[in-house]
Order: structure tokens, then sequence, then C-alpha cells
């Protein structure tokens, strides 16, 4: 009766349970930005009435984002997405305002400050291409409301400044330039906007005219040229323009950085001065300054040479429209970066260089505060990356310290966050730069999987007696097993799974844990661990890299015994998995393994594929060549590793379907631009036959075409053209192939039961083709890539995953809701049933339950890599991009593996209880027993 | 050493033991009220009396005996429409209910044609032997027919390899001779 009543009380706390989702557990993200803009980055306060600073900033991949400086964390982000086209984006934000304004080449928008929300856009002429955006100065004689106004400089063949309403963006006064001359900048000061133009003159060198317009009526007040034509040649010479009534100025130089010109805008005068070039090899000049107009018109002046870096602070007097030289900061070897900020009108100029920060007053060359340190507290980053610029703030505090923040972005694409000298955070921004990535193994995985590989292949017996001697040998481990197994047991029975420590390097015995290592274009080999959150536990460079258009991504192979081959043309390396440790410079010897198959390979040039025997590309042995007029957009080849479990597709009536298996497809997606036809073609790649084509009319060609093929199956989807060919369908297509050997059940096909075959000689001229069930669904959305979960036996079903770019997600779409065999226009049979397949619809509603990244959103996913864990029941995944994203997924459940709802406590409880429950019941129904005996 | 004599039996014992004395069979006493018959010796006797029956020929025990063993060998067909609509009620998953049932269906003909001689044994006679033959093969046959639908029934819920996805397994994958790989980064 007890142990009932306890039963009772365990199925009720079940019920009541709720099952903890593994959403945030398995998963993992870094929300990036891309590597921010020297002139796009900011502290800016989004609310007038709070200290508190937020930093936004516009990075190189038209990312407007908003950054807590606290921990790092993204508090918004949007992506532009006007910029594709566009080389220049643009981001301003003005002391007062509460939002920020961007541009990009044909848009200007604005942006609530505090929560990223747009305000507004205006979309401008495609023909031309917006300048710059400037945020006008409150004015005095204007009302407050109306002064937090945009300012925008439009390139056309009729060039034009106007003033948009900050709150709506209405135009408020257009000025059109007529002087012919091509416009580059704005700079508002005061009452005034100055739009700077550059005049070209007959020798080539540019003059620079400056026009005066009256901010409040639009008015052109004065032009003037500048003649500085002898210096500048193109718009890179000129350095500066200010942007606040704190520096109007406008700084150019020449292009041997001769001298330094300035000229405070307004006036006409030139103010030279000689650049003291220090016997270096000059690299470059910068201009800092404030950009909050009650500042002091004070500025820094860096220089920049190959091997070092010094500056300059000048002091303007505005009365008397003078610059003279304050003082020097001495030249310090390496790169360095500056940043100035503002505390009330005081500037304060911070510098950052190899070893400390030190941050001066603009008034004087005492430093304020000084702060050493070695390297700036990046997790694993290892070499020794220069900072590339900064931004910081220096807050004044009652102790007569001050506080200081840098934020500076370091060379190696990391953006850490300095506070008082010690690091705060770190962003891998680096990591938006992935090109080439690779899960690999740690070193006991690594020989955990080779011992089951082996069993696998092995004769029974052999495989038997591996296993006994591995299992002997683990009994080594046995004493330091048992040792753990009290902490183990009691983490596993409180589901605290906690790190041990030196978990970088211990594989897991479910195969969770690896290094997924990603090289970038900046150089920077990164790895990430799979089971730690994804954090970057190592940061390496590429030995090799420069900062070079023709370097070229390392391409990457994991090797055994824990470790990665990094590879380019100028090199070739070998890399420890789990430290990141470079070992060895390896020679470009790929092993040749004892293979008796022919081996050939095949690669697309001139928009035509060729496949050739070894090396020999001059002599191919087929050759695809797409009609006239078609454009190659892709080759999506099976995956090396895809194993599969079952070589046909039971039927309903327990018949056999077979499965057309053949490694060497590849599947080919081209369009013809002219009659807006995207057509696919799979093709046998040893033979080069087309095995399979389709057309498809009136689509979209400018649309990306996702293509993928696993298994037996293939699958694209494409974008249909709207009022394009009268089909009867618009939007987002998804077409999903089934290849079987033979439309028959039972029947495999022309090559019958032979246990090889050849495609280049087929036996009796039969290269067996497969038959080919189609079925096209309509999606809600556009797909950009498409991959597919592979498991360690191809046992588990496929999990087909899209990128859908316009709502940032990836989403797994399971199989069987694309099985070409469902059912057109009736219901299915119960045999069919029994297959489960439903009837089709047309269109295809993403599940929010196939939401990989369930809450979180996922920017501009390029490419998704799989990686089967030891389990069969799991493949891990790892998107990249811009942003990073990575999980694991059990496209049939989890079915080797408890649950984290599973309650080992409760299971516990129950058979304590049991046990209690008959030790007291036992002897009651022993006297029992006996009593009805008597009493017979 | 002499035991002593053992003691008289309890008067108890004597009177079960001593049947009363036979009721005079004129007596005009009616019998005390609650007192039901007059025992067990005057029944039997009058039925005895009642019924005295000839003994039967030893062929007609013989047709009575093959009649018994006929009805025993079809006793299982009888039984046939009853487990098949049982059959067809429990369905074809693999449950524990559908399972048991098969497995008696299984184990009981099995049974029956382990025990075939016992279960005729008190049938036979020499008279009866020679006939006794196709009532015994009947009989298995009619076992038989129940195996066969058990057998029908495993099969239905799909447990007998008679179809190719059985052997499914067994078939392997075509080797290509030939591999192609791509010459670009996928």
């Amino acid at each position: 009766m007890r142990s009932l009543l306890i039963l009772i009380g365990l199925i009720i706390s079940s019920v009541l349970a709720v099952f903890p989702d593994e959403a945030y557990q398995v998963d993992y993200h870094h929300a990036l930005l891309g590597l921010p803009r020297e002139q796009s980055t900011f502290f800016h306060q989004p609310l007038a009435n709070s200290k508190a600073s937020l930093i936004y900033t516009l990075s190189e991949k038209s990312i407007i984002g908003a950054v807590n400086p606290k921990d790092g964390a993204l508090v918004w982000r949007q992506s532009l997405s006007s910029a594709l086209n566009s080389t220049e984006t643009l981001l301003r934000v003005g002391e007062g305002y509460d939002f920020v304004a961007s541009a990009t080449e044909t848009e200007v928008a604005t942006w609530t400050a505090s929560d990223g929300k747009l305000i507004w856009s205006q979309s401008f002429d495609a023909q031309g291409k917006i300048k710059d955006v400037s945020l006008l100065e409150p004015i005095p004689g204007e009302l407050a409301g109306g002064a937090k106004d945009v300012l925008v400089l439009f390139q056309s063949s009729n060039p034009f400044v106007q003033r948009l309403d900050g709150e709506t963006g209405a135009v408020k006064w257009q000025y059109g330039d007529t002087s012919g001359d091509v416009p580059y900048k704005l700079a508002s000061v005061g009452s005034t906007v100055y739009l700077v133009s550059l005049h070209s003159t007959l020798l080539g060198g540019l003059k620079i005219r400056i026009t005066d317009i009256d901010a409040i009526t639009g008015q052109k007040m004065d032009s003037h040229l500048l003649s500085s034509d002898g210096d500048v040649t193109s718009p890179e010479n000129i350095v500066f323009v200010g942007m606040s009534s704190a520096a109007p100025i406008l700084a150019w130089t020449d292009k041997t950085f001769k001298a330094l010109k300035i000229n405070i805008l307004g006036t006409k005068n030139v103010v030279v001065f000689n650049i003291d070039k220090k016997s270096e090899e000059m690299e470059g000049v910068r201009l800092h300054a404030p950009a909050r107009a009650n500042a002091l018109p004070h500025f820094l002046v860096q220089y920049d040479s190959k091997e070092s870096h010094w500056a300059e602070v000048y002091h303007i007097d505005i009365t008397k429209a003078t610059i003279k030289k304050a003082y020097d900061l001495p030249k310090l070897a390496g790169k360095g970066a500056f940043a100035v900020s503002t505390a009330d009108a005081n500037v304060h100029f911070t510098r950052i260089a190899k070893g400390g920060i030190i941050v001066v007053s603009s008034v004087s060359q005492g430093v304020m505060e000084r702060y050493i340190f070695q390297g700036f507290g990046v997790p694993g980053l290892q070499g020794h990356p220069h900072p590339v610029h900064a931004i910081s703030e220096v807050v004044p505090r009652s102790t007569g310290k001050h506080g200081v923040r840098v934020a500076v972005l370091l060379s190696s694409g990391d953006w850490p966050l300095i506070l008082n000298g010690q690091s705060a955070w770190s962003r891998p921004e680096a990591l938006t730069l992935a090109a080439n990535s690779v899960f690999a193994d740690l070193p006991q995985g690594e020989r955990l999987a080779r011992a089951l590989a082996f069993e696998e292949h092995a004769s029974l017996p052999k495989a038997y007696f591996h296993r006994l001697v591995r299992h002997v040998k683990d009994l080594q481990r046995l004493p330091s097993f048992v040792q753990e197994l009290p902490t183990r047991i009691l983490a596993s029975l409180t589901s605290k799974v906690a790190p041990p420590a030196g978990a970088t390097t211990k594989a897991d015995t479910f195969g969770f844990h690896k290094i997924v290592v990603v090289a970038t274009e900046n150089g920077r080999l990164i790895g990430i661990d799979t089971a730690n959150g994804g954090n970057v536990t190592w940061n390496v460079p590429v030995p090799n890299y420069v900062q070079d258009d023709n370097w070229e991504v390392p391409a990457l192979r994991p090797t055994a015994h824990g470790t990665i081959r990094v590879k380019n043309s100028g090199g070739n390396w070998v890399f420890e998995t789990a430290t990141g440790k470079l070992l060895r410079k390896a020679t470009d010897k790929a092993k040749v393994k004892g293979e008796t198959q022919t081996t050939i390979k095949y690669n697309i040039t001139d928009n035509v594929v060729l496949g050739y025997m070894g090396e020999q590309k001059s002599s191919p042995i087929w050759t695809f060549k797409p009609k006239d007029g078609e454009v190659i957009l892709s080759i999506s080849p099976r995956p090396a590793q895809d194993p599969v479990a079952s070589i046909g597709k039971v039927l309903g009536d327990r018949r056999v379907l077979y499965k057309y298996l053949n490694p060497n497809l590849a599947l080919i997606t081209t369009v013809s631009r002219e009659t807006d036809t995207a057509f696919v073609y799979l093709i046998d790649s040893v033979s080069g036959n087309v095995l399979h084509e389709a057309a498809h009319r009136g689509v979209d060609t400018t649309r990306p075409i996702a293509s993928i093929v696993s298994e037996n199956w293939l699958c694209y989807s494409f974008t249909l053209k709207s009022g394009g060919l009268a089909t009867s369908s618009r939007g987002n297509h998804l077409v999903f192939s089934e290849l079987m050997e033979s439309s028959l059940p039972d029947d495999r096909g022309a090559l019958g039961a032979s246990a090889n075959y050849s495609s280049l000689q087929p036996s009796n001229g039969v290269a067996g083709s497969p038959h080919v069930n189609s079925l096209s669904y309509h999606i809600p959305e556009e797909i950009s890539h498409m991959a597919v979960s592979q498991t360690r036996q191809g046992i588990t079903s496929r999990m087909l995953m899209v990128t859908l770019p316009e709502s940032n997600s990836i989403v797994g779409l399971p199989l069987g809701v694309l099985d070409p065999r469902r059912p057109v226009g009736r219901d299915p049979t119960a045999m069919e049933q029994s297959e489960g397949l439903n009837r089709y619809t047309p269109v295809l509603e993403f599940h929010p339950q196939w939401y990989l990244n369930h809450k979180r959103e996922v920017f501009g996913i390029d490419k998704i890599i799989t990686e089967p864990a030891v389990l069969e029941s799991t493949s891990l995944v790892f998107a990249y991009g811009l942003d990073v994203f990575g999980t694991r997924v059990t496209p049939s459940f989890s079915f080797d593996v408890l649950g984290k709802d599973f309650n080992k406590l409760q299971m516990l409880a129950t058979v304590v209880a049991l046990f209690f429950a008959v030790v007291v019941v036992a002897p009651i129904v022993q006297k029992k027993q006996i009593n009805t005996r008597w009493q017979l | 050493m002499s035991n002593p004599p053992p003691p008289p039996p309890p008067r108890w014992v004597v009177e079960l033991n001593t049947t009363p004395a036979a009721r005079p069979k004129n007596t005009s006493l009616v019998d005390p009220p609650g007192f039901s018959g007059s025992g067990r010796k005057g029944n039997s006797s009058k039925k005895d009396v009642a019924a005295p029956r000839k003994a039967p020929t030893t062929e007609e025990t013989d047709t009575l005996k093959m009649k018994k063993a006929w009805e025993l060998a079809i006793a299982p067909a009888k039984a046939l429409p009853m487990n098949a609509i049982g059959m067809y009620m429990s369905g074809n998953s693999l449950q524990i209910f559908s399972v048991m049932m098969v497995f008696m269906c299984f184990k009981t003909p099995l049974l029956a044609v382990l025990n075939i001689q016992a279960t005729f044994a008190r049938l036979e006679s020499p008279g009866t032997k020679d006939k006794m033959l196709l009532v015994k093969i009947t009989f298995v046959l009619m076992n038989l027919l129940a195996v066969a639908l058990g057998t029908w029934k495993v099969n239905q819920m799909g447990l007998l390899p008679t179809t190719s996805s059985d052997w499914l397994a067994w078939e392997s994958a075509r080797d290509p001779l030939e591999r192609a790989f791509p010459d670009f980064a996928t």
C-alpha cells in the first residue's frame, strides 16, 4: 500500500515537471558584427539624461551594432541590406542625439540609439551615390527639436546637399551644387555647413573647393578654392575633414608625407607643418580630433611608419584662426593607436602601444594614467598582433584618478576592451572573416575513433580480440577511474555538467568534444571548443600571412594523432589541435594509400567542368559544357564521407525499393540569364554522364540557388521571378528528388546483384541509370545554403539543414516531409501510411520546432559543416559566415543516450522505495499464506 | 515383551462403523422431521434394482470408443474459428497480448501432438487399433491447421522473413571501381 502511494506520488511529480529544453545547453553562438571601421566606431550615450554609454559601430560587414562596454554583449544590431553593392558605408552619432544615422551608397537611415529600431530611411537615386552624411550641431538660433537634423551629400550628375528632418526624414532644404566639382565631404561647424569638393586641374592635381552653406536656409554663402593641387592627387591624401566646432579644420598631405597642411574652415589661409619623419619610412598620417562641439579645439596628429609611430598635439585658436603645435608624443617602436575622448570640455588622448596604455591631457604633456600590460587579455590569442585603431572614454573620478575604457581593434581581428589597464572582455570579430573550417578531433577521441573503426572493419574473431586487448589496456586507468567515481556519480545525480580542469585536452566518450578550426581571411587560425560553449581556445597566426589580396586562405585537414594540417600555396604546416601550437613545417606529400580504385578529379574552368585523371589537367577524360547562354553557378558533390546503413527503402508491403547509391554524384546548377531559366544536372563525376536533368522556367536568376546531394537524393531551391513567365506559381521553391535503382520494388536495376561496377567501362554496356522521383514545394523563405547532417554509421535518418537569410535562422528539415513518394492528390493508402507518408501538400511551412537556432538570430551564415559524433544519434553542426553558431542535432531523436529530463534521483528513490516495500510486505504475505492453509 | 492390548475404540468410532439396522419394510412409523432419506445403502440398492443394465458388447464399446475418438480428433478444428477471431481481434502490432496469443496458438497444438498417445490410450483397444491410425492422423492434421493459423498470424505480424526487406541487411551496396573527387574546396 505504501509503495503504491509512493509510486503515485512519483508519477504526479513527473507529470508536473517541466522538461528542461536543451536550448542554450547544446548550442553556442557568437553574435558578431565584423571588424569595426575606424571612422564609424564611437562611444555614445544613447539617453541624454544618463551617463551610461554604449559602443556603436558600423563594421566592414555593414552591420550597425551597439555593444555594451561592461561585458561586450551585443545590445542590438542591424544589417544594412542596401549595403550589398556599396563600397563605402558611414555611421554618424552626435552629441545629444538619441539616434544614430547610417548611410550606404543609396540609402540614409536613422536608428534609435537605445534599441536599434529603424526611425526612417530615405532611398536615393541608384545612378548616384551618397558621399557623406553629417549630423547638424545644435544651432543656437533654432528650436531645440529642429536641431537634430541629418545632412546628406549626394553625388550624381547634379550633386546636392540635403538637410533632412531628424524625426521624419523629410527634406528641409536642398542645395544643388553647380560648380561641376566632385563632392567629397561635408563638415558642419556651428550654423555653417561646409561642402568640400574636389576640383580637378589640368595637371592632374586636385584643388579643394569649399562651399559655405547656411545650415538654416540652405543658401550658399561663399565658395573658394584652396590651392592644394600640388599635393592632393587623390581623395586619399586628404587626412581629415572636421566635423565639429572643436575641430573646424581640413587637413591634407602629399604622397610622400613631406608636410601637413591645415586649413581652418571658414578662412582661406593654409597652415603648413613640415613632417619630421624621424628617418623612418612613413606609412600614413591620421588626425584625431574631438567630436564634441564644446570641447577644447585641440587635435592630435598620428604618424605611422613601418616600424614605429609617434604623434604631435596641436591647439587651434579659433578667434585668431591660428594653429600651433603644443607638444610631442615620443616615438615608440611597433604600431600603435590613438584615441581621443572628451570629458566635459577637456580633451584626452589615449595612446595604445605595445605593452601599455597612456592617457594624456590635450593641454599638457604630463601622463595622467599609465597602464602596463602584456598582451591585450584576449583568450587564447597567440602571436603579437598590433593595435589597428581604438576608441576610448576617460571619465574623471572624485579621487582624482580617471576611469579609462579603451576598445581597441587588433590586427588579429579581436576587439578587446581594457578597463583601467585590466582586460574586461574581448569580441572575436575575426570569426566574421572565416573562410574555411573543419572539425578536428582531440587526441584521445581520435584514438578511440580509430580503435572503433578497426573493430568495425576487422573480421569477427580479430575484432573481438582487439576489443579484449583494448579493454585490458583500459584497466590500467581503473584506479584513477575509481577515484573519480564519487564525484562523477554526484555530478550526474545533480545533473550538473561541470567541465573538469584541463577539459580542452580531453575528448569525451560521446564524441561531442571537438575543436572546430577556422581559417580566416586575415591570416588567423582559430580553435573553437565545441563542448565549452563555443569559446575560442586558441588563436594563432598562419606563418606566411601577409596583408595582401593574393594571400590564399589555407586549406585545413585534420589528421590522426590530434594534429591538423594547414596548407596553402605558400607552405604546409602541422598544428596541434588541442593547443594550436605549431608543431612543424610539413612537406607537401599527401599519403598515398594503397587504393585499387582509379581516382579522377574534376574542377571548373571557364564555365566548363573538366574531369581528369590524376594531375593531367590538360587532357581531360570528360567535359561538361552547358548550353550557350548558361552560366554554371555551383557544383555540389556528394560528401566524401557519407555512410549509408541501408541500401534500400522498405515499402509498406515489406518489399524493397533499392536506392541508387553512387559516391561520385555531383549536382551542377546553371542559369540562363536571357531566358530566366535554371537548370540542374546530376552527373556521374567519373564518366561525366548526365544522369538526371531538370529545367525551371521563370526563375529569378539573380537570387541564390542552393543545392545539395547526399545518400540517394538531391535537393535544390530557387526563387521564381515575380511578374515573369506565365507559370502558375510564385515565390520560393524547393525541389527534392530521390534516386532509385529501379521504379519497381525488389529490383536492383540493370546491374542486378553484381558486387561492383565501373562507370568508365560499363560491363555489357550497362552503366545503370537511376529512376528519379521528384516533388517540389513552396517554401516561405529563400534558402541561401544547404547542408546535411552526418552520423557515424548512417543509421540515423538525415536532416537537411537550410539557412534562411531573411529570418536569420537555420532550419533542420526532416527528410520525411520531403519524401517524393508522398501521394499527390489523394489520401495515402494504409500501406503508404505505414511508411509514414502523408498526402502531398504543395506548401511546406517551416515548423517552429525545426528552427535549430530557436530564439537566437544567426546573421549571415554562408556555410554549415557537420561531423558525426561517437553516438550514432548525434551529428555536430557548425555554421559560420558572419556569426558563428554551433549545435548538436539528433534527427531521429537521441535514442542512444538518456535525456536530461531523465531523473536519476527519482529512479533510485523508486528502487529504494520498492525494496523497503518488499521488506515490509513479505512477512505479511507469508503470514497470510500460512493462515489460509490452516483455515481450510 | 508383549504390548498391552490396545484400548477399546471410542464409542463414536464404533457407532460410525456400525450401520444402523435395516428398517423394517412395513413400518408405519414416519421418519422423524429432518431425517432425510434412509441412507446411502438403501438408495443405491434401489437403483441397482431399478436398472440392472445389460453389459455392452465389445462391438458396441468399440463403436462408442471410435465415436469418442473422432470427436477428440476433430476438437482442435472446432476451436479454430474461435481462435481465428481472437487472432484477428488482437491486431498485428507486437504487443504482449497478441504475442502471448500467438505463443499459445503454437504451444497448444504442439503439446497435443506430443501427447497424442496418452490422449487416445484409453480409447484404444484391440478392436479399434486399426481404425485409430486414421483418427490420429486426422488429429495431427487438425492440430497442424491450428499451427497454420498461428503461422498466418505471425506472418501477418511481419515476423516471418518472407519478403525481400527481411534480407536487406545482408545485401551490400555495389562498390564503384572508380572514385572522383572535386579538385576545389567545397
